[in-house]
């Protein structure tokens, strides 16, 4: 019927669009039997999978013999890797929550049309999520590497020196610095503020520097950067949530390797055949 | 086209079909026939339950592979068949101190399929966290979440979290070495929160230190609390799809 009418059309006329309802296909057989396909082959591949490899079973819990080192589920892995870096509270809780919200609040930010349905629709959005996960990858690696002591000492093999104590690492910057005693212990409060076991009255302030302040600032600064440079490609909102989410998504992957594999007794930095060693 | 329709002898395949298909207890079971014509593939999707999520028809772009790769759908896949293996496992788990650990080494040397079902049920688990991660990455690089499906990306980050929590509470449940310290470093975690963290820790796990309390808390928000919230927010995350005219196209 279709093509009796368009064949009707005079040679030359435009061909009329495809009206919508021609563009669709019923889903008895088209969606439900790849997807029933897809159920068997995932049921047979968790099968063999199962028939493999055994679920770890350790010895029986002792709350008196903590293994070394103790780790978190390998999802959770990130947000330990994140605890060696900073205030326990921020790591732990503050950047995890701000992410789960930061994440529900992408499409409230970026809410035009442009671009959706298809894979990458908008313009130079692989460019930007090249760069982007790129970028996050050498800044997280280069951070981890950085407060990990490991630039000094690559910089002592070479010139048989020190780094100064700031650019040692965070730890560097809160010890290795002599600060005045009286930023040790700032009062911010004229009266000791005690909520729930918490103590609000004074500051250390080189701990509020390195496992606070430096932190923060680094993780606002870096993806604002990565979404300045970005805006070269695609200036609008949906360029800087490609920026944004591909960052975020690359960090998150980096600490979750670098926590899994990467961190061994003490959850010190090691090479990964040390640490398969040592989890073997 | 009219020359197919002119009735035709009748073979033993035909009579086969007819006895099968166009009886009293066939229809009364599914009220559409065979589904070997457009008019009964349209009304077997819309009349059954299970397959009503669906719509009848559907953009032929949305049935390539590469659009979605399947993603949420395994996802919810993983969440039946953790489901499945579970309610198994619950048999023969009881969530005691006491009893726990013996339980899973009797579930796998003594238990026909235990040590597969035990299988089955970790490596789907970590399956799905995988899963939902891929899936909001395939949402967001084809701009599924713009509007007016915003709210549906919020339901969809929401079940992402439950789907971590599912994960965490039933790390414990073993009572080895590795379920307990994980659960002690990730509760740590949260009792690390300024001004409310101990309380939510004590909370959580019902004491101080990971024990009998905290153990039965985990069982229950693992095997009942968490995958019924999880469920209700599905049951949102699916029907929102269609609300929201399907899958994202271009405008």
């Amino acid at each position: 019927m279709a093509t009796a009418v368009q064949a009707a059309r005079p040679a030359g006329a435009a061909a009329r669009p495809r009206r919508e309802r021609e563009e669709e296909v019923l889903v008895w057989p088209d969606l439900l039997f790849p997807e029933f396909i897809a159920a068997v082959v995932f049921t047979m591949t968790f099968l063999v999978l199962s028939t493999a490899a055994n679920a770890p079973l350790l010895e029986m819990a002792n709350s008196n013999l903590t293994p070394n080192p103790s780790k978190a589920p390998w999802y959770f892995l990130n947000l330990q890797e994140l605890l060696l870096h900073m205030n326990p509270a921020l790591a732990g809780v503050i950047v995890p929550t701000v992410a789960i919200l930061l994440l529900m609040a992408v499409p409230y930010f970026d809410g035009d049309h442009e671009g959706q349905g298809v894979w990458f629709g908008t313009p130079n959005a692989v460019k930007i999520m090249a760069f982007s996960a790129i970028y996050s990858t050498v800044a997280t690696v280069a951070l981890i590497l950085y407060d990990s002591l490991k630039f000094d000492q690559v910089w002592q093999m070479i010139t048989g020196h020190h780094m100064p104590a700031w650019a040692q690492g965070l730890a560097g910057i809160q010890h290795g610095i002599q600060w005045p005693s009286w930023s040790l212990n700032i009062p911010y409060l004229p009266f000791n503020l005690h909520l729930m076991d918490s103590d609000f009255r004074t500051l250390d302030f080189p701990y509020f520097l390195s496992q606070i302040l430096i932190p923060i600032g680094t993780m606002a600064i870096l993806p604002l950067v990565l979404i300045w440079i970005c805006r070269r490609w695609d200036p609008t909102r949906r360029g800087a949530m490609v920026a944004f989410f591909t960052g975020f998504m690359a960090s998150w992957v980096v600490l979750t390797v670098i926590g899994t594999a990467f961190r061994g007794e003490g959850l010190q930095l090691l090479p990964v055949w040390d640490v398969w060693n040592i989890m073997a | 086209m009219a020359v197919s329709e002119q009735p035709t002898r009748q073979t033993w395949q035909d009579l086969l079909y007819e006895k099968l298909f166009h009886n009293y207890i066939w229809q009364s079971i599914f009220r559409s026939g065979y589904p070997n014509t457009p008019r009964n593939q349209m009304l077997v999707v819309a009349t059954n339950v299970f397959l009503h999520l669906h719509p009848t028809r559907i953009h032929r772009t949305h049935v390539k592979i590469t659009h979605t790769y399947c993603l949420g759908g395994l996802t919810f896949f993983m969440f039946l068949g953790l489901t499945v293996t579970g309610a198994m496992l619950m048999f023969y788990y009881v969530p005691s101190v006491n009893r726990a650990y013996t339980d899973i080494q009797t579930l796998q040397t003594s238990v026909q399929f235990g040590q597969l079902m035990r299988n089955m049920h970790r490596w789907m688990a970590h399956a799905m966290v995988l899963l939902v991660f891929m899936h909001m990455m395939r949402v967001f690089y084809t701009g599924a979440y713009k509007p007016p499906r915003e709210f549906n990306w919020v339901v969809g980050v929401v079940l992402l979290v439950l789907t971590l929590l599912l994960s965490f509470t039933g790390y414990l449940l073993p009572w080895d070495q590795l379920a307990y310290w994980a659960i002690t470093v990730g509760t740590n975690m949260v009792g690390s929160a300024p001004i409310f963290g101990p309380k939510v820790r004590f909370m959580l796990i019902g004491g101080f230190s990971v024990d009998q309390a905290g153990l039965i808390r985990f069982y229950t928000l693992h095997v009942i609390g968490l995958p019924l919230l999880a469920a209700v927010f599905m049951a949102v995350h699916f029907w929102r799809i269609r609300r929201d005219g399907g899958l994202a196209r271009p405008l």
